[in-house]
């Protein structure tokens, strides 16, 4: 494995052993039946036919997940997730924006960073001309009817089809260039994202706009691996500002940026644009120009989103107590560890250790804090220390895994992130391994979120769409790895063995534990994750071919490098 | 078929998981009027099954489909036992959606070991991929999903049992086939449409032999008992009680007018179009109008359809219209008695009675479309002829399932079928042998264009510009366009028809 001249290599990698991750090569192709629905568009003639096709194909089964109950449907007195959104198309478009996070907050309070407010005021102008009394001040309060709730569907699906679809368009193009992955592979990783069953029951079923914060997020990664770095970073403020669980991925991109800008050592380093850096002892080489350019762009990005609140602050308030009242909005540390069950750190173990009965609530804050830190500092290690484009969805999903195991306030749908991040890789070419692993992983996220969906009424919806993906990608063949299998197989007949008794077994044990079904999908849950946590760590390490390293005892760096520039 | 990707099962998978996802769905009148059958055929002695009317939706369907309805309730009763009740009126609770919209999943059942029969019986590796590609887009037909999974109804079941018998009798298993239509009469009588069609095949080429007078005596008892005992299990019951005047007039209501309610985009659409035209510019000609019947035929109303200033259709005319073109596919067929000429003749027989017939839904394109199919792939001159028809017939449906909600879904979902299979029909249908007979092409392309801008007019933008206002323009103008399509559509195939 020595570097090779430059013009001899060019199918090099393809014979490394690693990374082969291609089906194109096989005839006939039919690995899974996904893999199948791309297959007639090989030929030239009907390649232009495969990103329409498929496009359709995903909107039409987002679109029938729509028919199925939203989030607080005919529930009064409060409804759900689905009245909070017209709430905000409601306030947002009658009051002033001095006013957006102060107007009673009892009623479902802003409590989403202003990206959210705008894109709300923009959904309740246009609604209003449709129809003026789905968001009358005050009067449409739990306002529900036909038409409204077409329109609220519609721009869900269409600001899907704005912001995330274009973004996984093009980060699967960027990311399949990186990773050398040929064109049929890629328009599977593509199929792969949009047939992820999470987001699609989580935005059109129980109504949020969970996708355009991702969308966001994710062409921020496409413009990174596309060496676009200012757009990059505006766009993930732009995220961060749109929903603040965007901060689950913020150290990573943090240490992504910091680790281009700083280089160690004399040789080997990423020379791009390192002709005017600072060089401290010969040792660290600090790229200054381009981290103060991105350190300006976040700032104004931030600046610029958040201006309109310190402008217009109203008679009644000065301007920095608008901007506190908007950041204890969105981060409400007066909360507790966790509000409803979920398959985290804190919520599984509190079975046995009772929390918030042993500890104050600023301690808890500490801990967590210290064990978030913990957690995800291996993968912003690995990224500061190697950022290569390809270790990037990787490290940004080991991260999203870490906060969403250990930090504070987390939802059961905060698993949306770590999770779609996760998927992500699949653009950079599948084996088996990886099929099976991401295509678990989804199932128990979808698993997870199953008390919620429950809840809701979605039975359907959740059924229909973990069943297809399931069979999508063939999932009744498993990782190669004995302990892997095992895992795998162990979880399924608990998810089973969980949803059948809760379907059959009523009264008894149930009246007495009446939350039994989910304590048993959070302790399964959080299992499973653990586990994708460590995965993601693995494969991680293994890219970044320090597992190589370790084995072999030679530098692998170099002869990746190498590699990757042909590739690329 | 190893080679064949995505294969026939892997779509039937995904096609099952949206139709599941359609169970929410809206879903039409028929629901309720399929739900009272149920309840019907459960609760009450068949004596009375085409007496009750309780419900408006009395018991219209021959007698097999009633037994159909009795079996399903049998099943019915582990779900709901509400929904078999005949006072229930419009009862829905979600086991009763649930069963239904099942029980017509899994009927479809039928449509799908038909249309693998129909792949089987291909000899060469060539025309299996043919017949590949055909089964598909029928099984993945819009017009199914609108009317079956989101309208409601059971024509999968219906045209599988179709199919069946058309595959019959393209392996010359002609008693078979014959049995096999008969019973399908038996289930739904607007087959009664493509029966003259049968007819003549199945004389010319089972009761008689090479010679006209050499008559197989054998096969002429084979088959006429066994039709004659199948209508005798269907309706010997019920004539043995004598309720078969009864079921007769529930089974042809005469009183219904010439255009139904959404004006089916038939030739009398367009006489229609012409005569709301006309009113506008007849006092320029001198033409007298009636105007006793100016807002008839725009209320969409079902009921006697008069026009301003064309002259009225009686139904007479209606009947010797469609009699006088199914003749001349009558002889075609009995000079000429090939298989493939007799799926020709079944489809024209079924396009003459939607473009001329009295009173035809607009669910009847159903009846030329899927036996067109089937051959819509022997050369590109054919190819030609039914796109406008899988373009016309399927935006015909639209008005059908006309609710907000369900726009996307049937826009996208037809716009990604017209998409996929004609560039799949493009990849493999032969060259023709002959020259093209009909300037279809260019027709077709200006068509196909007019369609786009006009979808967006009738479903959207009309209601922006004059809100409920003018409801009729709409439907009048997808009833005329579509209309045209098929006209040409029909045009075209006939001229095949007759000169292949």
């Amino acid at each position: 494995m020595a570097p090779q001249p430059s013009g001899a290599g060019s199918n090099k990698p393809r014979k490394r052993k690693r990374h082969v991750r291609s089906y194109s090569l096989q005839l006939p192709s039919k690995p899974f039946p996904l893999a199948s629905f791309i297959h007639p568009f090989r030929s030239s003639s009907m390649q232009r036919l495969v990103l329409p096709t498929v496009l359709t194909t995903a909107f039409i089964f987002r679109w029938a997940v729509t028919y199925g109950p939203y989030s607080g449907e005919h529930t009064p007195p409060m409804f759900g997730d689905f009245e909070a959104q017209r709430h905000w198309m409601e306030i947002t478009i009658h009051l002033p924006i001095s006013r957006w996070y102060w107007y009673d907050l009892q009623w479902w309070g802003l409590d989403y960073p202003p990206l959210t407010a705008y894109h709300s005021w923009l959904c309740g102008i246009i609604g209003s001309i449709v129809d003026k009394s789905w968001f009358a001040l005050d009067d449409s309060r739990g306002y529900e009817s036909y038409n409204q709730r077409v329109f609220m569907r519609a721009t869900v699906a269409v600001s899907d089809y704005l912001i995330y679809i274009p973004s996984i368009v093009i980060f699967t193009k960027w990311y399949s260039r990186t990773t050398g992955t040929d064109k049929y592979d890629r328009y599977i990783g593509l199929a792969i994202l949009l047939a992820s069953p999470g987001l699609i029951i989580i935005d059109y079923g129980h109504f949020q706009f969970n996708s355009v914060m991702l969308g966001l997020a994710i062409l921020s990664f496409a413009s990174f691996l596309a060496d676009r770095l200012l757009w990059g970073s505006l766009l993930f403020v732009m995220a961060l500002c749109f929903k603040q669980m965007g901060l689950y991925y913020a150290p990573a991109v943090f240490a992504y940026l910091l680790g281009l800008c700083v280089s160690f050592g004399s040789g080997g380093g990423d020379e791009e644009g390192m002709n005017g850096g600072l060089n401290i002892a010969g040792l660290v080489k600090i790229d200054v120009q381009t981290l103060v350019l991105l350190g300006i762009t976040v700032i104004s990005t931030f600046g610029i989103i958040v201006a309109p609140f310190v402008v217009f602050h109203g008679a009644e308030r000065g301007a920095l107590e608008q901007l506190g009242q908007m950041v204890h909005r969105v981060f409400p540390f007066a909360r507790g560890l966790w509000e409803d069950k979920v398959a985290n750190f804190w919520c599984a173990t509190n079975i046995v250790f009772k929390y918030r009965e042993k500890l104050s609530t600023a301690s808890l804050q500490k801990i967590s804090l210290a064990m978030t830190i913990l957690a995800i500092l291996p993968f912003c290690l690995l990224l500061f220390l190697r950022p290569k484009k390809r270790l990037l969805p990787w490290g940004v999903a080991g991260c999203a895994w870490g906060f969403f195991l250990f930090s504070f306030q987390v939802h059961e749908k905060s698993v949306l992130l770590p999770m779609v991040a996760m998927t992500l890789v699949v653009a950079g070419g599948v084996d088996r391994d990886l099929l099976s692993w991401i295509g678990w992983a989804n199932n128990v996220a979808m698993f997870s979120m199953w008390p919620l969906l429950r809840r809701e009424g979605l039975g359907l919806q959740y059924t229909v769409l973990t069943a297809l993906w399931s069979w999508l990608l063939s999932l009744h063949e498993l990782p190669s790895s004995i302990f892997a299998k095992a895992l795998h197989v162990g979880f399924y007949a608990g998810a089973i063995a969980l949803h059948g008794a809760e379907l059959s077994i009523k009264g008894g044990v149930v009246d007495r534990f009446p939350d039994i079904w989910v304590v048993g999908n959070v302790i399964l849950c959080f299992g499973a994750f653990v586990a994708m946590y460590l995965w993601c760590l693995y494969r991680m390490a293994d890219e970044a071919g320090l597992l190589d390293e370790m084995m072999l005892q030679q530098p692998a760096g170099e002869v990746e490098k190498e590699r990757l520039k042909k590739v690329e | 078929m190893d080679s064949e990707h995505p294969t026939f099962n892997q779509c039937l998978v995904l096609a099952t998981a949206l139709k599941l996802l359609l169970i929410p769905a809206y879903r039409s009148t028929d629901f309720e009027v399929h739900r009272n059958w149920l309840a019907i055929t459960h609760s009450l002695h068949p004596s009375k099954w085409y007496l009750e009317d309780t419900s408006e939706w009395t018991l219209d369907y021959p007698p097999f489909f009633a037994v159909f309805e009795w079996v399903l309730s049998q099943f019915a009763q582990f779900f709901d036992t509400g929904m078999l009740q005949v006072k229930n009126l419009n009862y829905g609770s979600m086991e009763t959606i649930y069963f239904q919209r099942l029980s017509v999943i899994v009927s479809e059942l039928v449509l799908i070991l038909s249309l693998r029969r129909f792949i089987n019986i291909q000899a060469s590796p060539q025309s299996k991929k043919v017949a590949n590609i055909i089964s598909l887009s029928l099984l993945l037909s819009p017009a199914f999903l609108i009317i079956d999974h989101i309208h409601f109804q059971y024509n999968g079941m219906m045209f599988g049992i179709l199919i069946f018998s058309l595959t019959d009798a393209l392996t010359d298993n002609l008693l078979r086939s014959g049995i096999l239509f008969a019973i399908l009469l038996c289930f739904k009588h607007i087959y009664l449409y493509i029966a003259p069609a049968y007819f003549a095949y199945l004389l010319r080429k089972y009761c008689l032999g090479e010679n006209l007078f050499d008559i197989q005596i054998v096969n002429c008892i084979k088959l006429g008992s066994a039709i004659v005992s199948i209508f005798g299990v269907a309706f010997g019951y019920f004539a043995a009680i004598g309720q078969i005047p009864q079921l007769l007039s529930r089974l042809f209501p005469f009183s219904r007018g010439l255009c139904h309610a959404y004006w089916a985009p038939n030739a009398w659409a367009l006489y229609a179009f012409l005569d709301r035209v006309l009113i506008h510019i007849a006092p320029r000609l001198n033409l007298s109008v009636d105007s006793a019947s100016l807002g008839s035929a725009t209320r969409g109303l079902v009921g006697d359809t008069s026009f301003a200033v064309l002259p009225n259709i009686p139904p007479r005319v209606t009947f010797l219209l469609t009699l006088a073109v199914q003749i001349v596919c009558l002889v075609k067929i009995f000079l000429q008695p090939n298989p493939s000429k007799f799926i020709g003749s079944v489809t024209l027989c079924g396009f003459a009675s939607f473009m001329f017939g009295w009173h035809v839904h607009e669910k009847a394109i159903l009846l030329p479309l899927v036996p067109f199919s089937l051959l819509a792939l022997q050369d590109r001159r054919y190819l030609g002829a039914f796109r406008p028809l899988a373009v016309a017939g399927h935006i015909s449906l639209f008005p059908l399932v006309f609710k907000a909600a369900e726009f996307p879904i049937k826009t996208a979902y037809t716009i990604l079928w017209i998409m996929v299979f004609f560039m799949a029909f493009d990849t493999v249908v032969p060259v023709a042998k002959s020259q093209r007979v009909f300037l279809l092409d260019r027709f077709e392309i200006v068509y196909m264009t007019v369609g786009v801008p006009l979808i967006l007019y009738t479903e959207i933008f009309h209601f922006a510009i004059f809100g409920s206002r003018l409801e009729f323009l709409p439907l009048m103008f997808t009833s005329a366009y579509c209309a045209l399509g098929i006209l040409g559509s029909f045009l075209g195939f006939f001229v095949l028809y007759l000169t292949g």
